[in-house]
C-alpha cells in the first residue's frame, strides 16, 4: 500500500456516505425547485422559476419567513441571556452543584418531541396543569387556551425553545470558563479589582469566542427546529405559528407542492450558508489570534 | 470558610430555583399524569387521589410501545456503532496526516453539518423512494449515520490533535507497527472523546423525529418519538395518561444514562466546538 494513500483510505468511507446521503438530496432539491413538478414528483417541462414566483405570491410564505426570524432571534438571544449567569454559577463551588448541573442539563437528554407533546398537554385549556397550577398559586382566575391562538401559543413555543437550548449553551460556556486560568483572578484581586470588574475585564473577554460559537450554532439549530412547533400546534391555528420548516413540510407532504417546498429549501440553504460563513469567519479568526 | 460556602450555596440556589422549576415543570406534569386514572386525568387537580401504577402495564399492552422501543434501540445502537467506525479513521487522518484536499474535506464536513435533515427532507424522501426503500429501518439508520458523521469527525479530530505524538513515537521506536500503536496506544487515550461522541450520536438517533416521521409508514416500524406522536396527532380523543406513561418510559432510561455521563460532555464539547 503506497504510504500517500493511507489518509484517503481513512476518510473515504465517511466521505462516500455523507456525500451520497447529503449531496444527492441537494441535487434533487435544486432540480425540483427549478422545474415544474406534479404532485407525484414527476418533473415536467424545462427550467422555470414558477415555483419561486408562486412562493413569493403567497402571503403565508412571508409570514412564515418573518416568524422564523423572530423565532430564531428570540430563542437564541433569550438562551444566551439566561445561560450566561447559569454557567457562571455552575462554574463556582457550592453545595449541590452536581445536582444543579444534572437538573439544568436534563432537557438535553429528553427528546424534543416528548417535551413538546408534554407541553401540549400541560398547556391545554380545560384540564392543563399549567392553568391549574397558576390558579392554585392565585396568579390568575380564568383558564387560558394557550395553544388556541398565536398570541399565546407562539411565546410559549419560544419559552420551550429557550428551555431546551440552555443545556447545550451552558455546556459550551462551562468549557470556556474552565479554560480561564485561575491566577488571572488572583492577580486581579491583588490589583484591587472587584468581582464585577473581574467579570467585565477577564471573564467576558475570555468567554467571547465561546459566546460567538454558541450564538452561531444555536442560530443554525433553532432556525431548523421542527418538533417543538409541530408537536404543539402543527403551525396552527390557521398557519399562524408556522415557521419555514413547518411551512415546508406542509407544502411538501400535505399539499403535494413538491416544487414549491424545494424552493423553500433552497431559500433556507441560502440563509444557512450566511450563518455558516459567519461561523467559519469567527472560528478562523480565533485560530489566527491564538 | 464553611459558612461562606453555605451562604453562597443558598444564594446560588435561590437564583437557580425559578429556572429549575420551569425546566422540571413539564417532566413533573408527565410523571403525575402518567399515574392518574382515566377518570381523573381531565380533573384540574395536580395531585391524584390514587397513584395508578397500573397505567404502565396497560399502556404497554395497548399502545404498541414495545416494538417501538425495540426499533429505537436497534436503530440508535447500530447508528452509534457505524458512525464511530466510519468517523474514527477519518478523524485520525485529519489529526495526524497532512494531505492534499484536507482543507476541502473539512469544508465539506462543515457544509454537511449545516444542512439539517428537515431542510433536505424532500430530497431525502425522493432518494429513498427512488430506491424503493421507504419504510425500512436500515435505511433510516444509514441516513442517521450520514448526518452524524460531520459532528463526530469534528469532535474526535479536535480531541485527537490534543493527544501528544510522543507516546506514539515512543511505541514506534520500540518496534510496534503503525496499526498496533493505533490500537494499543492511541485509541485507549482517545477513549473519553469516543464515549462523548457515542453518547451524542445515540441520543441524536434516539430522539430524531422528522426523518422517521417521513420515512416510516407501517406502525410496526415506528420508532419511539413517532409512536408517541401518533398517540396524540390527528385523534379526537387522546388517552393522555397512557401518552404520558409512554413518554415517561421513552425518556427516563436515556435521561439516567445522560445524567450519569454528562460531566464528560463539558470538556469534550468545549474542545470540539472551538478548536
Amino acid at each position: 500500500m503506497p504510504r500517500g494513500a493511507t489518509p484517503y483510505l481513512m476518510i473515504f468511507p465517511s466521505f462516500l456516505l455523507a456525500a451520497a446521503i447529503i449531496l444527492w438530496p441537494v441535487g434533487e432539491i435544486v432540480a425540483l425547485a427549478l422545474h415544474d413538478v406534479n404532485r407525484f414528483g414527476v418533473i415536467r417541462g424545462a427550467f422555470a422559476l414558477d415555483n419561486f414566483r408562486e412562493l413569493f405570491a403567497d402571503p403565508d410564505f412571508f409570514a412564515a419567513l418573518w416568524r422564523t426570524l423572530a423565532w430564531t432571534a428570540a430563542v437564541v438571544i433569550g438562551t444566551l441571556i439566561v445561560s450566561t449567569p447559569i454557567a457562571l454559577i455552575l462554574n463556582e463551588d457550592f453545595y449541590g452543584r452536581a445536582l444543579a448541573r444534572v437538573l439544568i442539563m436534563l432537557p438535553w437528554a429528553i427528546s424534543l418531541t416528548m417535551t413538546a407533546i408534554v407541553w401540549r398537554w400541560a398547556l391545554s385549556g380545560e384540564s392543563g396543569m399549567l392553568n391549574s397550577g397558576l390558579r392554585d398559586l392565585g396568579m390568575m382566575n380564568e383558564n387560558v387556551q394557550w395553544l388556541a391562538k398565536a398570541s399565546t401559543a407562539f411565546p410559549m413555543q419560544i419559552l420551550i425553545g429557550i428551555l431546551v437550548s440552555i443545556p447545550f449553551t451552558v455546556t459550551i460556556f462551562l468549557g470556556g470558563l474552565s479554560s480561564v486560568p485561575e491566577d488571572l483572578y488572583d492577580a486581579a484581586a491583588i490589583e484591587g479589582a472587584g468581582s464585577w470588574d473581574q467579570f467585565r475585564l477577564i471573564t467576558l473577554p475570555l468567554l467571547r469566542p465561546f459566546i460567538n460559537i454558541a450564538f452561531v450554532l444555536n442560530t443554525i439549530y433553532v432556525f431548523n427546529s421542527f418538533p417543538i412547533i409541530w408537536a404543539t400546534t402543527q403551525g396552527g391555528p390557521a398557519n399562524s405559528t408556522d415557521i419555514l420548516v413547518t411551512y415546508l413540510y406542509k407544502l411538501g407532504f400535505r399539499l403535494g407542492k413538491l416544487g414549491e417546498a424545494a424552493a423553500v429549501s433552497l431559500i433556507m440553504f441560502a440563509i444557512l450558508l450566511v450563518f455558516t460563513m459567519i461561523y467559519v469567519r469567527l472560528t478562523t479568526r480565533e485560530e489566527a489570534s491564538e | 470558610m464553611k459558612r461562606r460556602k453555605l451562604i453562597r450555596s443558598l444564594l446560588f440556589w435561590a437564583f437557580l430555583a425559578p429556572i429549575v422549576v420551569v425546566i422540571l415543570f413539564p417532566y413533573a406534569v408527565m410523571t403525575i399524569t402518567a399515574l392518574k386514572s382515566a377518570t381523573e386525568v381531565h380533573d384540574p387537580n395536580w395531585w391524584p387521589h390514587e397513584w395508578r401504577w397500573q397505567n404502565f402495564p396497560e399502556m404497554w399492552e395497548s399502545s404498541g410501545i414495545a416494538p417501538a422501543l425495540f426499533n429505537s434501540l436497534y436503530v440508535s445502537s447500530l447508528t452509534t456503532a457505524l458512525t464511530l467506525v466510519v468517523s474514527i479513521p477519518a478523524a485520525y487522518a485529519l489529526a495526524r496526516f497532512r494531505f492534499f484536499g484536507q482543507g476541502a474535506f473539512r469544508q465539506f464536513l462543515l457544509v454537511s453539518q449545516m444542512l439539517s435533515p428537515i431542510v433536505l427532507v424532500i430530497g431525502l424522501f425522493r432518494l429513498v423512494a427512488s430506491l424503493g426503500m421507504i419504510d425500512n429501518l436500515n435505511v433510516l439508520m444509514w441516513v442517521y449515520v450520514a448526518f452524524n458523521i460531520a459532528f463526530c469527525v469534528w469532535m474526535l479530530q479536535s480531541y485527537f490533535s490534543t493527544i501528544p505524538r510522543d507516546l506514539e513515537e515512543a511505541a514506534w521506536m520500540e518496534g510496534a507497527g503503525r496499526w498496533r500503536t493505533l490500537l494499543t496506544v492511541f485509541l485507549p487515550l482517545a477513549a473519553p472523546a469516543m464515549v462523548v461522541t457515542a453518547i451524542f450520536t445515540f441520543i441524536n438517533a434516539w430522539n430524531e423525529f422528522v426523518i422517521a416521521l417521513t420515512m416510516l409508514r407501517r406502525e410496526e416500524n415506528y420508532t419511539l418519538p413517532i409512536r408517541v406522536f401518533s398517540l396524540v396527532a390527528g385523534r379526537y380523543t387522546v388517552d393522555w395518561h397512557y401518552v404520558m406513561a409512554a413518554a415517561f418510559l421513552a425518556s427516563v432510561p436515556v435521561a439516567i444514562i445522560f445524567a450519569w455521563l454528562q460531566r464528560y460532555l463539558v470538556r469534550g464539547l468545549a474542545l470540539g466546538a472551538v478548536k
